[in-house]
């Protein structure tokens, strides 16, 4: 399948990791990722918290892109995955607001009919993969470890604007368990990780992300998996913020899903210190070099 | 006690995503399953329903909106299509059209107006992402500020900054 890549905000400006495993490893699963010219921001919900017909406008442009070439949307992030996912569902349920918002995008040179189909990474990985072929493909089962895994609320809530509810919170423990590792279930495991009011409300985000780490560590994890990049950050990043404020250290690595697949197919990652991660993913890495 | 306004929920309920609030129950699902409430009082969705309801619009506009994570899981919980996860939304945006917007959002919005991306990629993350072999990110940046002007973003944000102490914490 290809897919028109809406790569978002956060992974451009922060997780390069992220991508560049989605753009080695999903190839390997006939998934074929076309980057799209001129895109914006995709409008997430701080954004819709302003003005209503700017969100959809914002929104509506990238989707608008999308249809010019033909392909549906493939999006890394959940939040990007909802803005762009509930535009294209009210603007198809409501065509004078769609007049409303093709007058604002007139300006821009572009008109959104309304044909784009948006999709999240775990639902294409789930629906156009399938955990079975991902364990037929891989090289190396990741049996030493045991994931608590973090799919992030707007891959699967709400559910109105989910039309196949094809995925659920459950969807990622099976992808993740299909590259040989084990998860486990922890308390608070489909609540959200706080990101969303990172920077807006610290105390409350910090409180979020510190009761699921709690909830990982008493469960046994030895790392924590994520599809979203806010998750991402939360809960990586997020566990020196805990050191600090709490005196508490969970010291779990954070593995983006495609990185864990990159690994389980064979691919030789380098330099796991780089980049996105704050807590240092080696002593894994080497445990499952050696195994 | 501030002054009471009776239209409030007609108000909210004609603001996009408001419409939820005419048809609140009272019963509190949203509250029993809103993972912000244990770790903070103030904020209860059932009682910032209650408000609305009632009419306290100061107190809901300019003290309540920015507790909400939109995790959306009282939007699947609660009976009555109420939905009060989207009625946020509305209040969040009647407050920012008087100007009460958090610091942290104002900064995301004028990244978008002024780069076209809420996070911007920095020049040294470019030179990170090709020495990576990753494609350039493009952007259109005069899009998203002409968007932005159109709906009057800019006057928004800029009408928020002056009041900016008052908004934080």
């Amino acid at each position: 399948m290809k897919y028109a890549l809406f790569l978002g905000c956060l992974i451009s400006a922060r997780e390069p990791s992220y991508e560049l495993y989605a753009r080695k490893v999903l190839p390997h699963f006939d998934i074929e990722l076309v980057d799209i010219p001129e895109t914006t921001c995709c409008a997430p919900f701080s954004i819709q918290s302003l003005d209503y017909i700017g969100w959809l406008a914002i929104a509506a442009r990238n989707l608008a892109i999308a249809e010019e070439i033909g392909l549906p949307v493939l999006a890394f992030c959940n939040d990007c995955y909802e803005s762009l996912l509930m535009t294209s569902i009210i603007l198809r349920d409501d065509p004078e607001l769609k007049t409303k918002v093709n007058d604002v995008l007139s300006q821009v040179g572009k008109e959104y009919k309304g044909k784009t189909e948006v999709k999240h990474l775990l639902e294409v990985l789930h629906q156009d993969v399938g955990a079975k072929k991902i364990k037929d493909t891989i090289k190396r089962p990741l049996t030493e470890l045991k994931v608590a895994t973090q799919t992030g609320c707007h891959a699967v809530r709400p559910k109105m604007i989910h039309p196949t509810l094809a995925v659920s919170p459950k969807t990622l423990d099976e992808l993740v368990k299909a590259t040989g590792a084990e998860t486990v279930d922890y308390d608070k495991k489909e609540v959200c990780c706080g990101g969303p009011l990172r920077g807006i409300n610290d105390e409350i985000s910090r409180n979020l992300a510190r009761q699921k780490l709690k909830g990982m560590k008493k469960a046994g994890a030895n790392c924590i998996v994520t599809v979203c990049p806010f998750c991402f950050i939360q809960l990586d990043l997020g566990q020196l913020e805990i050191k600090r404020f709490f005196g508490e250290e969970y010291n779990l690595p954070v593995f983006h899903f495609v990185e864990l697949l990159g690994l389980a197919t064979g691919l030789e990652i380098k330099d796991w210190k780089m980049r996105d991660h704050r807590i240092p993913l080696n002593p894994l890495y080497e445990k499952l070099r050696g195994g | 006690m501030s002054a009471v306004d009776p239209n409030f929920m007609h108000e909210v309920a004609n603001t996009p995503r408001g419409e939820g609030v005419l048809t609140c129950i009272q019963c509190g699902r949203c509250t029993s399953s809103c993972p912000v409430t244990r770790f903070l009082d103030e904020h209860n969705p059932r009682r910032l329903m209650e408000m609305i309801i009632l009419g306290f619009r100061s107190d809901v506009l300019h003290k309540l909106p920015w507790y909400c994570l939109s995790c959306f899981t009282c939007l699947d919980r609660c009976p009555q299509r109420g939905d009060v996860g989207e009625v946020v939304f509305a209040i969040r945006s009647l407050a920012a059209r008087e100007g009460d917007i958090p610091h942290g959002v104002v900064e995301q919005a004028k990244n978008l107006l002024n780069t076209g991306r809420l996070i911007p990629t920095s020049e040294f993350m470019h030179r990170q992402r090709k020495a990576l072999g990753l494609p350039e990110t493009s952007t259109s940046t005069k899009d998203a500020e002409t968007i932005m002007k159109m709906v009057g973003f800019d006057k928004m944000i800029s009408k928020a900054r002056t009041r900016r102490s008052e908004l934080t914490e």
